[in-house]
C-alpha cells in the first residue's frame, strides 16, 4: 500500500493557494446576428445609389470650341473685334501683348 | 459532436484546462492563456477531434501539452523532453509553500506525470495518454517523480523549521 499523506498534503494545499487564481473568462461566441445585416446594409445601399442616380442633374456638356473675341487696331487706326474659334485656348496669345511690354 | 456540444464540453473542463495549462506554461499565466486560446481555435476549427467522448480529458490536456511545447520553443524557452534529467544540487533555500518552486525541480516528465496523478485525479494510464508514452513508462516517471518530489517536500520543511 503507497503511503501518499505526504504528497496528498502537499497538492491539497497547492490546489486551495491556486484558488486564488483568477482563471480567464470561457470565450463565448458572439452572436451572428450582425449577419443579418450585411444584405440590409448592401441593400440600402443600392437604394441610395439609385436615388442619388435618379435625381442627378444632367450636366451640360462643356462646349466643342472655345470662342475667342479679340479688340484690335485695325489699319486705320480703328478698333476691330474678331472673333476666332478655337478647340483649345492654352496656345492663345493676346495680339496686343507686345504693347504691354513695350510700354 | 456539434459546436453546441463541444461548447459545453469545453466549458466543463475550462477551469482544469486553465489550471494544466499553466502548468504546462511553467506557471506563465499570460502564456497558459495565448495557449488556451489557440487549443480552443484547433478543437472549434476541426483541427482536433475527439473520437471518444468518454476520453474529453484525456484529450483536452494532450493538445494543450502540446501546444504549450510550441509556445515555449518560439518564446525561445526551449523544452527539454530528457527522461533521465537529475534534480539540480538543492541547497539553495526554497520557501516550504512555494509548491510551484518544488515542483519545478523535478524533470519535466515527472513534473507532468505528478500533476496529473495528484492534482488533476488522473490514473498513470491516462497520464500516459496525454504524454503519449507507454504505461510501464509513464509508472516509471511516476515513481521517481514522487520519490523525488517527498525528498524535496522534506529538505524544504527542514530548511524552514531550522530557519525559524
Amino acid at each position: 500500500m503507497e503511503n501518499n499523506d505526504q504528497l496528498n498534503r502537499f497538492f491539497e494545499e497547492m490546489k486551495a493557494k491556486d484558488e486564488g487564481l483568477s482563471v480567464p473568462p470561457f470565450p463565448t461566441q458572439k452572436p451572428k446576428k450582425l449577419n443579418a445585416w450585411i444584405p440590409i446594409g448592401i441593400a440600402a445601399s443600392l437604394t441610395l445609389i439609385g436615388i442619388a442616380v435618379w435625381f442627378e442633374k444632367p450636366v451640360p456638356d462643356p462646349p466643342a470650341e472655345v470662342i475667342i473675341i479679340t479688340l484690335q487696331q485695325g489699319e486705320n487706326q480703328q478698333q476691330e473685334i474678331t472673333i476666332e474659334e478655337s478647340t483649345y485656348l492654352e496656345t492663345w496669345e493676346s495680339p496686343t501683348s507686345s504693347l504691354l511690354t513695350e510700354y | 459532436m456539434n459546436r453546441t456540444q463541444l461548447d459545453h464540453l469545453l466549458k466543463l473542463h475550462h477551469r482544469e484546462a486553465y489550471l494544466w495549462a499553466r502548468q504546462c506554461c511553467s506557471f506563465d499565466e499570460d502564456l497558459a492563456k495565448d495557449v488556451l486560446q489557440q487549443v480552443y481555435l484547433k478543437i472549434l476549427e476541426g483541427k482536433a477531434k475527439l473520437k471518444e467522448e468518454e476520453k474529453a480529458k484525456t484529450w483536452i490536456f494532450s493538445i494543450i501539452r502540446y501546444t504549450a511545447i510550441d509556445q515555449l520553443r518560439n518564446a525561445g524557452k526551449i523544452v527539454s523532453m530528457e527522461v533521465d534529467e537529475e534534480i539540480a544540487d538543492f541547497e539553495e533555500e526554497v520557501d516550504s509553500t512555494d509548491y510551484e518552486a518544488i515542483i519545478r525541480l523535478l524533470p519535466r516528465m515527472q513534473q507532468e506525470v505528478i500533476l496529473m496523478v495528484f492534482y488533476h485525479q488522473m490514473t498513470i494510464g491516462q497520464s500516459a495518454e496525454v504524454l503519449q508514452i507507454s504505461l510501464g513508462t509513464a509508472r516509471t516517471h511516476y515513481d521517481r517523480g514522487k520519490k523525488k518530489l517527498k525528498e524535496l517536500i522534506s529538505i524544504a520543511q527542514t530548511q524552514a523549521q531550522n530557519g525559524k
